[in-house]
């Protein structure tokens, strides 16, 4: 089960308003690559894992991930609290405020609502942990993108911390697959199954 | 075959002791598979106070974008630290899942964990529950009181 603790895992303080650069953040709350993504991945991927090491390593990872989607809501959060009408109507930003006004949605820069269509649960170890790492590595440039088109020095902290923890993960679903390979045929890894053969 | 199995294994111990940013392979690996090295178990740390800015507390996992860092510590407030001891908890943890035999890496996990109950206690003290069950310890029920963590308030604690 999960149980809230009420303080987010890093501060989030942006001191001004700023409605366009929420419309480009927001992908990482409900986009192709995003937070929302990646903890509904590793969470739905951990039921199929056969080894204790795998179960744990995408529960605390998926867990971390929630930590994280609360973050990017804060930060679409603040940059678009007490917006001016001019604000409201600024570029890119009235598409969104037409449908959600100051509401935190899950979607894509773009506009696309967030979709599992974006995420895999394969059930298959190798074959999960191997799109976690690509996952990761996707979340990594989507905030590399983020410090390329943003100029706020309060989102870009809280976005390079971010940004760090995507290599962190990548660093242990690597290791995970490592130790999974130890676990399997010696000679062909791809012998069987381990989520149904034995 | 055998020879550059020894070179690639005398090769990891010199780079595995020289520079925390190289980690272990298999000496002969299969074909076919992705492979990421291990990182070397007890890794070189920085403190909590330090690690939460940079977002890892491992020098060697430390790779920021175009010389983008955060280098200043955050304020000395009680959410810091709490949120400092926290992260150094998840970092290790991740750690530990992928290296539960480094038992001193488990033992700096502890000394985080002792550490962030009493920053806890303290934090909860001054501002109020951080779940709702803790609101059992105070006199009334202040579960619900305000700010919430996503408003810009919640971030500005004073020390």
């Amino acid at each position: 089960m999960f149980v809230y603790e009420k303080k987010l895992q890093y501060p989030v303080k942006i001191a001004r308003p700023n409605p366009k650069l929420a419309g480009i953040v927001i992908s990482q709350y409900g986009g192709p690559d995003g937070e929302l993504g990646a903890s509904l991945r590793y969470l739905s991927q951990r039921y199929s894992m056969p080894y204790a090491e795998l179960k744990g390593l995408l529960t605390d990872i998926g867990t971390e991930e929630l930590g994280h989607l609360e973050m990017i809501g804060t930060i679409v959060h603040q940059l678009t609290k007490n917006l001016t009408p001019e604000q409201q109507r600024e570029g890119g930003f009235a598409n969104y405020f037409v449908d959600h006004t100051v509401g935190v949605y899950p979607q894509s820069a773009g506009g696309t609502p967030w979709s599992a269509a974006g995420m895999q649960v394969k059930g298959d170890p190798i074959a999960d942990l191997t799109e976690d790492l690509a996952a990761e590595q996707k979340a990594r440039v989507t905030y590399d993108n983020i410090l390329r088109l943003s100029d706020d020095p309060d989102v870009n902290d809280v976005i390079k911390f971010l940004r760090e923890r995507e290599i962190v993960h990548f660093q242990r679903f690597g290791e995970a697959i490592q130790k999974l390979r130890e676990r399997l045929n010696e000679k062909n890894v791809y012998y069987l199954n381990p989520a149904i053969d034995n | 075959m055998e020879m550059r199995t020894q070179q690639m294994a005398q090769r990891q111990l010199t780079v595995e002791t020289a520079d925390p940013g190289y980690g272990v392979l298999p000496a002969c690996a299969p074909l076919a598979n992705p492979y990421v090295p291990f990182q070397p178990n007890n890794p070189v740390a920085y403190p909590a106070k330090n690690g939460v800015v940079r977002g890892t507390l491992f020098p060697g996992l430390d790779l920021p974008f175009m010389g983008m860092t955060n280098d200043v510590p955050l304020d000395d407030t009680p959410l810091h630290e709490l949120q400092a001891l926290c992260f150094a908890i998840t970092e290790l943890g991740l750690y530990l899942d992928t290296h539960a035999d480094d038992s001193e890496a488990f033992e700096l996990y502890r000394s985080y964990v002792r550490l962030q109950k009493e920053g806890a206690a303290a934090y909860e003290k001054q501002y109020g529950p951080l779940t709702a069950a803790a609101a059992a310890e105070g006199a009334a029920y202040d579960w619900l009181r305000d700010p919430w963590p996503w408003e810009y308030d919640a971030n500005q604690k004073e020390a």
